[in-house]
């Protein structure tokens, strides 16, 4: 594809948020096209792959909201961290406060796409187009991350676990704009872990992505957070080995009761990234390391 | 007072690339970067969607307006056939479907998006039959789609007591030679498609004009494409105008399809009297165009208990996919390199290549070579298990030497470097002492270290050289320059370069002072095709020996008037007006090689390597990582020592990128992963610290001092070796490719 295929659009930098809502709402109102567009990462692969039948759909309205400053920058206020939506990965990489408190982030930034990549896509992006492969959402469903969305209604919160309806669906509406993802965060150090199987170093999709956060008391999980991509629709929460994880002490937990809760937790399908039965198996795998690192005796 | 020419010595030196400037800022123009002609339409291909059927009609929707739009058919092509080396290949499909993708018709149109539409206006009737999709089905013959029995062509390879009278005795031979043997191992070793992906997609534009046709594009062989068009267009050698344009790689894969594309751009050039331009995406240019052979080999050897080889059998099948194009070839070098740099007293190499309904497979770097090389050194591994040998070991005793033979029965005299390679390698790597503490386990991590051993015949097989003929033509220009012409491109390999450092020695003029024609079929003469690892050490031979033959005209006319070389060959140009040399290249006399019999000097020389690799295996995921790779290997003699350490490591990270993750992935005859996300090459990240040696045993007859043909040669030996080391890391022995994390599991889970 060249520049010169890409279907014409009309685009848009809108002044302010309230601009964008206002301009969201009617358009989807009247089932108007309209894009919202960061980063592009996502938007400009699917002008490329959408069928072709896509291609004289109406004129859409892509509206820039890359550089609006309510969609920008990254806080910490006490324990709880707000990413702008519009922040990108490199943006998230070179922060001071997601390096001294939310380290995990940072590592998994490393592992999207490549550094051209990372300068361009948001977290937001990614959440809008809600791909269960997508390795920035994964690290969200670890941390129980809380969506922020705006709209002409007014501001919206959607905690992460209800989030994701099905393949590439979530609960937002559509006229409602992604402004900001908040985390409350664990106490600085606790343990963490970004564990990407991916099909090259760099530029790679994730066959099976694992993010982790836990605290440790003694010898128990007071607080254990996963997400891991590609091995379901949806981001997997992996709740039953959540459940169990933090049910017992850790020297009571086994491989066999691991391996099972992580079994019935995935249901990853064979595709042209990988195999089903390689997937499950990897699956299996970096959950034990997650909780063997964390004192498990698996 | 005569002066000797000004002392040079640019051979040997890594001079700046004379392409590079251009290629790093930006300015260099690909086919896709040069302004529209005045008039210029686009053209598109409409391709089966089936791999096999009966193509009934082509439908065009009444109610779509055609008026701009040239729908170019089968009919409209003066003879529908590519010639190559048969020429049952048509340019469009006529009647049947013999693969998916293959073209059908050609539309073209002044506004791209209505020829998306127009694509979408015509309806290609095709009844599906049922399609012939692997080598043994192919072989099987139920169903018959080339010949009489899908076989494209056969070869067999005898010696000693494999070789009597006629196949069935020589087999019986070769089996009693191992029936006598200590130790017998069989093995089946089995390769996969490879995609090129130069960077650069596939693309052409064409006119017509009183001179005949012109085409301009992204190829490897101006005059191969030459022929297509002149044959199928019917027109005689002169109206035929080929050009190469700045050149995005090839390896192999702009060897044949350019000539398609070409004729295919003339075509709708011809018939909408417009220029047009076909650019491919990657999707189309990875669907379309031609692969790496997938290959079976099977291979039952015999030894005695010390380990020296006495007698092997082999068999190898490769896929060709629908339509013969090089396949014959290919196969043909895949055989000759069957026994691997190895002595054997008794051999019995037999080939056979088979029709499927798959897009053509064609040339890739390595050629066959990497297949059954493949299959030697993971056999030689299992041979050193079966005996319980250490598989270096194991090599160096039975590698080749000077004064030994090879399968063919070739006695090698000069530059054999097998031995140096190894040695070097061992030395470098620290293999024997990684290699005697085991594999180093921390965590779920172990680490291995594997070698392999290979050699790789340069330039073209037996007497290919001779009958080719290949020209270059010298000219003397103002100012003591010189100017090479020939139809050896420059595909980022570094060509024009290196032609400039072999010409400025000949003649004993700065590198700066020769220049490099743009290789177009009307200004430059049939060097032969740009492939075989015949570039550097053939052509470079013509080269260096017509500038000799200038620079010694200017001298004698320095000695006869004085001046300098610059006056004196300025003199010379104004008394004659031209100054050339059209010199033909005339391989070493005692070259002999016997076509029907498979016998005798397969190849002038071979370059060789041993290839060591350091991997670390994650034992919870299967995912392998490429921490080290030496490679030594004897070039002969390097001209740019920077841009042949630069083959070596690009073509050896090619071979990792087969070996560990590239696949391409076929559902009922479609590709299903043709893009750059999902066909998986290595990046720069995946690259290993490459520690590469240049072993320098002068070829006598190559340029610059004895320089050997290289480009093919590193591909050969990346998979074999990482094989080895992944089976020291982890104990699993794997036999096909690719070594995909995904296949070394069910590997460890069946194991």
């Amino acid at each position: 594809m060249s520049v010169s295929d890409l279907r014409l659009f009309e685009m848009r930098r809108p002044a302010d948020l309230p601009d964008v809502c206002a301009v969201l709402a009617e358009r989807v109102s009247r089932s108007e096209p309209t894009v919202l567009l960061a980063g592009g990462t996502d938007w400009l692969v699917e002008q490329e792959t959408r069928p072709a039948f896509a291609k004289e759909a109406a004129l859409p309205l892509v509206l820039d909201v890359s550089r609006l400053p309510a969609l920008r920058g990254i806080t910490l206020d006490g324990d709880r961290l707000r990413i702008g939506a519009a922040a990108t990965y490199l943006d998230m990489r070179r922060d001071p406060a997601v390096l001294a408190r939310a380290p995990m982030l940072e590592r998994m930034g490393r592992d999207i796409g490549a550094i051209q990549i990372q300068a361009r896509g948001t977290l937001g992006g990614n959440l809008a187009t809600a791909s269960p492969a997508a390795d920035g959402v994964t690290a969200l469903a670890a941390y129980d991350a809380t969506l922020v969305v705006h709209s002409v209604r007014g501001e919206r919160r959607i905690p992460f676990a209800s989030l994701q309806t099905a393949y590439k669906r979530s609960t937002r509406a559509a006229d409602e704009v992604i402004v900001a993802v908040e985390i409350d965060l664990p106490p600085a150090g606790s343990p963490w872990i970004w564990r990407k199987v991916g099909t090259r170093r760099a530029q790679s999709i994730s066959k099976v992505a694992l993010a982790g956060v836990a605290v440790r008391e003694g010898d128990r999980l007071t607080r254990l957070g996963l997400g891991m991509a590609s091995v379901a629709p949806v981001t997997a929460l992996l709740s039953r080995v959540r459940t169990l994880a933090t049910s017992r002490p850790l020297r009571d937990l086994t491989a066999a009761d691991i391996d099972a809760a992580v079994d019935a937790d995935v249901s990853p399908i064979d595709d042209i990234r990988s195999t089903r039965d390689y997937r499950a198996h990897c699956a299996r795998s970096v959950v034990r390391a997650f909780l063997r690192d964390l004192g498990a005796p698996v | 007072m005569a002066t000797s020419p000004p002392s040079t010595h640019s051979v040997g030196v890594s001079v700046p690339r004379t392409d590079g400037t251009a290629k790093v800022t930006g300015s260099a123009r690909y086919i896709d970067d040069l302004p529209g002609m005045p008039g210029e339409i686009f053209g598109r291909t409409l391709r089966s969607t089936v791999p096999r059927g009966v193509l009934r009609g082509i439908r065009l929707d009444p109610s779509f307006d055609w008026s701009d739009v040239t729908v170019v058919e089968a009919r409209d092509i003066p003879v529908n056939a590519i010639l190559m080396i048969s020429e049952e290949q048509p340019v469009l499909a006529e009647g049947k479907i013999l693969h998916a993708y293959e073209p059908v018709a050609l539309i073209a149109c002044p506004d791209r998006l209505k020829l998306d539409r127009a694509a979408r206006a015509i309806t290609l009737d095709i009844e599906p039959l049922p399609a012939i999709l692997d080598i043994d089905t192919a072989l099987a013959g139920k169903d018959v789609i080339w010949g009489e029995d899908n076989v494209f062509k056969r070869y067999l390879i005898t010696k000693g007591r494999g070789d009597a009278e006629g196949r069935a005795a020589s087999e019986a031979g070769i089996d009693a030679a191992l029936a006598a043997c200590d130790v017998v191992v069989s093995g089946r070793y089995e390769t996969h498609h490879q995609e090129q992906l130069y960077i650069e997609p596939q693309g052409f534009v064409a006119f017509w004009d009183d001179a005949g046709v012109h085409v301009t594009g992204s190829l490897q062989c101006p005059y191969y494409v030459h022929k297509v068009l002149k044959r199928a267009l019917d027109l005689s050698s002169e109206r035929v105008h080929v050009t190469q344009a700045v050149t995005g790689g090839g390896f192999g894969g702009k060897e044949e399809y350019p000539s398609i594309i070409a004729l295919h751009a003339a075509l709708l050039a011809r018939k909408s009297r417009r220029p047009v331009r076909m650019i491919y995406d990657r999707t189309e240019d990875i669907e379309a165009t031609t692969k790496r052979h997938p290959a079976i080999v099977e291979i039952t050897t015999g030894c005695d208990r010390d380990g020296t080889l006495r007698a092997l059998k082999a068999r190898i099948l490769m896929d060709g996919g629908a339509y013969m194009t090089l396949t014959p070839v290919v196969l043909s070098r895949g055989t000759l390199h069957a026994a691997g740099a190895y002595r054997w007293q008794d051999a019995f190499i037999e080939s056979v290549a088979v029709a499927t309904n798959t897009p053509p497979n064609g040339a890739f770097r390595g050629f066959g070579a990497p297949q059954t090389i493949w299959a030697i050194e993971r056999h030689m591994d299992r041979i050193a298990r079966a005996i319980g040998k250490d598989p270096v070991a194991l090599r160096a005793q039975n590698l080749l030497r000077s004064g030994d033979t090879t399968a063919t029965g070739q006695t090698l005299g000069l530059s054999v470097g097998g031995h140096a390679c190894l040695e070097a390698a061992l030395a470098e790597s620290g293999y024997h002492e990684k290699r005697a503490a085991g594999p180093a386990v921390n965590g779920r991590v172990a680490r291995g270290i594997g070698a392999s051993v290979f050699m790789h015949g340069a330039g073209f097989t037996g007497s290919g050289e001779r009958m080719l003929k290949g020209k270059v033509a010298i000219d003397l220009l103002p100012g003591g320059r010189l100017q090479i012409r020939t139809a050896s491109t420059d595909i980022g390999q570094g060509t024009e370069t290196v032609f400039r450092q072999i010409a400025a020695d000949a003649a004993g003029i700065p590198v700066t002072h020769v220049d490099f024609a743009v290789p177009s079929t009307t200004v430059v003469p049939d060097s032969g095709p740009t492939v075989a690892s015949r570039t550097v050490m053939v052509v470079g031979a013509i080269v260096e020996g017509a500038s000799r033959e200038i620079a010694e005209r200017v001298l004698a006319e320095q000695a006869a008037g004085g001046g300098s070389f610059t006056e004196a060959g300025d003199r010379l140009l104004s008394r004659e007006r031209e100054v050339s040399c059209l010199k033909v290249y005339e391989p070493p006399s005692f070259i002999q090689w016997d076509d029907t019999t498979y016998k005798g000097d397969a190849y002038p020389c071979f370059a060789w390597a041993c290839d060591i690799a350091e991997v670390e295996v994650d034992l919870d995921t299967f995912e392998v990582t490429v921490k080290n790779f030496w490679s030594a290997t004897d070039v002969g003699k390097a001209i740019h020592p920077v841009m042949c350490k630069g083959q070596i490591e690009g073509g050896t990270l090619q071979a990792i990128g087969w070996a560990l993750c590239e696949e391409v992935v076929w559902k009922e005859g479609l590709i299903k992963n043709p893009r750059m996300t999902n066909y998986i090459i290595p990046t720069s990240l995946d690259a290993p610290p490459f520690h590469t040696t240049l072993i320098e045993e002068p070829w006598p007859y190559g340029p610059g001092g004895g320089a050997k043909g290289i480009g093919e040669l590193p591909m050969d030996g990346g998979a074999p070796a990482l094989a080895a080391a992944i089976e020291h890391a982890t104990g699993l022995i794997a036999d096909s490719l690719p070594m995909t994390p995904e296949r070394l599991h069910t590997l460890a889970r069946t194991a």
